[in-house]
């Protein structure tokens, strides 16, 4: 197999790093430092939830932000410094220079994510030593939050492919808060009494990618415990989502003139 | 601009932000002081379905409601101890909260004083604060302080001594309930409130299911007490149809058993006869162990 993606995934990584896109972390812990000593003084019973709530929420939050305003541009950037052509007159495939790309991406969304969420374990210290058993929920829902990130990547890498950043930018959030409302989609249909359109709501609901699925924050507040299958079942389908995008992606930028 | 003159200015730079920064402070007092009386009067929720919120947070509902939850708590803080304090907000929000995140059990207890404290301490609205619990409930079935916060909203504000038992009850069922000081408070309530019979079954089961000696002997005493409780009511019965027949009240059992209305002097469960009171009623006598405190 070709080292070529791995390549182009660490010079990914090293861009995002030069342009101080790991500044955010220095805001996630000052956020966290102020929630853990201010939640106490202003409410009742909640310092612990809101923690990992707030936590939770801020590594989502943040990290599509990441993913898809570095997503959009991860392609174009490149159109418009002239430096794919010369990255393309090398021996590297299109396919290999997107999946550079997107691990790239991944990665610095991984590194990130790590970071916050030793913020995260650090605050949730401050407020309720020692760690207990359902903490471990919170760890799951890190895990689910990555699965998200991934396929929302692979969504904005798609778009990047054949679009500018600002309608990229749009059509990703689009997909994104779609795939949120997924349920909310086929619920309509069976609202109605028309067959039809119950049928298509139910496709539509099959087609967008279900972000529903990747929400564990209210589980992890409640330190209830997440199912394995249901890790594993995520898992599965964030892999095979972000398979089918890649390869649309892969398939469009493959065809695309690039003169 | 050459970079001289860049370098001249750039002094200027640390005198001139503190002092806008300064202008612009002076001028939002200024605003806030024109507006103020206008915010006071704006006490009002812009939306007020927690379903549409929880749709519209995008996934984040569980933080969303912990801000709720904090506003809650500042409502009911900001508004406590005020002699014509008003608290129309606090059920609404309560609700925002609680269906955004349906598993913030310190929302429903915490809410449920908030609404029921008698004014100007609280809304003085029990039956809302019993509705939210209820709710709670429904939401958490395995959270047994739920149904411990019921007992107590249907035995100190509503004196609903019948539906406060059957709330202990509940609560003592759940999982890791302190069952034991539950089943105590529910068949104790359930006496109070004359349920003999619930009280009686709660005990029984109670004596049944514990290994503990003490509370076995503590179940046992309270059986008997019950016991004689319903021989007394039973007694007193046969008492006053004597004073029918011979139009005159019994100062003994004797009385009673001699115009062949018993058959012989009733014993209580310790084996100790029972005796008629002053008042003409029967009574357990003063040499029964049954009712005497613990030792």
């Amino acid at each position: 197999m070709s080292v070529m993606p791995g390549v182009v995934a660490i010079n990914t990584f090293r861009e995002a790093v030069r342009d101080r896109v790991l500044y955010n972390l220095v805001f996630f812990g000052l956020m966290m430092m102020g929630a853990a000593i201010l939640v106490g003084q202003v409410s009742i019973g909640i310092n612990r939830l809101v923690i990992i709530n707030l936590g939770l929420s801020a590594i989502s939050v943040i990290g599509l932000v990441m993913a898809v305003f570095i997503g959009v541009g991860l392609i174009y950037r490149e159109m418009e410094k002239r430096t794919l052509y010369s990255l393309l007159a090398r021996p590297v495939r299109r396919w290999e220079f997107l999946a550079g790309k997107y691990a790239g991406l991944l990665l610095t969304l991984l590194v990130n994510t790590s970071f916050m969420t030793i913020g995260l374990a650090v605050a949730l210290y401050y407020v309720g030593r020692p760690f207990v058993r359902a903490d471990l929920t919170a760890l799951v829902a890190i895990y689910f939050i990555l699965l998200e990130l991934a396929l929302v990547t692979a969504i904005a890498l798609f778009f990047s492919c054949f679009s500018s950043p600002m309608l990229s930018t749009l059509f990703t959030l689009a997909v994104y808060v779609t795939g949120i409302f997924a349920g909310d989609i086929r619920d309509f249909g069976a609202l109605t009494k028309s067959p039809a359109v119950q049928a298509f709501t139910r496709v539509l609901y099959y087609l967008v990618p279900n972000f529903h699925n990747f929400n564990a924050i209210a589980a992890a507040g409640h330190g209830e415990r997440v199912p394995l299958a249901l890790i594993w079942q995520n898992t599965l389908y964030a892999i095979v989502y972000a398979s089918v995008v890649l390869v649309a992606a892969s398939a469009v930028f493959g065809r695309r003139n690039l003169k | 601009m050459n970079p001289t003159t860049s370098s001249r200015s750039l002094w200027k730079a640390p005198v001139a932000i503190p002092l806008l920064l300064a202008a612009a402070a002076f001028l939002q007092s200024r605003i806030d002081a024109q507006t103020r009386s206008e915010a006071v009067q704006k006490e009002e929720l812009l939306v007020r379905s927690g379903t549409l919120l929880k749709k519209l947070s995008l996934g984040y509902d569980p933080l969303l409601a912990d801000i709720y939850w904090t506003r809650v708590v500042q409502y009911y803080g900001s508004r406590i101890g005020e002699r014509d304090a008003h608290f129309d907000l606090l059920a609404p929000l309560l609700n925002i909260t609680t269906t955004l995140d349906p598993h913030l059990v310190v929302a429903y207890r915490f809410g449920a004083i908030f609404l029921s404290e008698p004014k100007p301490a609280g809304a003085g609205r029990t039956d809302l604060a019993v509705d939210l619990v209820k709710r709670g409930i429904a939401a958490n079935p395995g959270e047994w302080r739920l149904n411990y916060d019921l007992g107590v909203l249907y035995y100190w504000r509503l004196k609903d001594y019948h539906d406060a038992a059957a709330a202990f009850l509940a609560a003592s069922n759940q999982p890791n309930a302190p069952y034991v000081m539950l089943k105590l408070a529910a068949a104790g309530i359930a006496q109070k409130g004359g349920s003999i019979e619930t009280s009686r079954m709660i005990f029984a089961e109670l004596y049944e299911s514990t290994n503990d000696p003490k509370v076995r002997k503590t179940a046992l005493k309270e059986l008997r007490a019950l016991k004689a409780q319903e021989d007394e009511i039973q007694l007193d019965k046969v008492i006053q149809q004597y004073e029918k027949l011979f139009g005159r009240k019994a100062t003994s059992m004797l009385d009673l058993v001699n115009a062949r209305l018993l058959p012989g002097v009733p014993l209580d469960p310790a084996g100790i006869p029972y005796v008629i009171g002053p008042d003409g009623k029967c009574r357990l006598n003063p040499k029964s162990p049954i009712g005497a405190p613990e030792r």
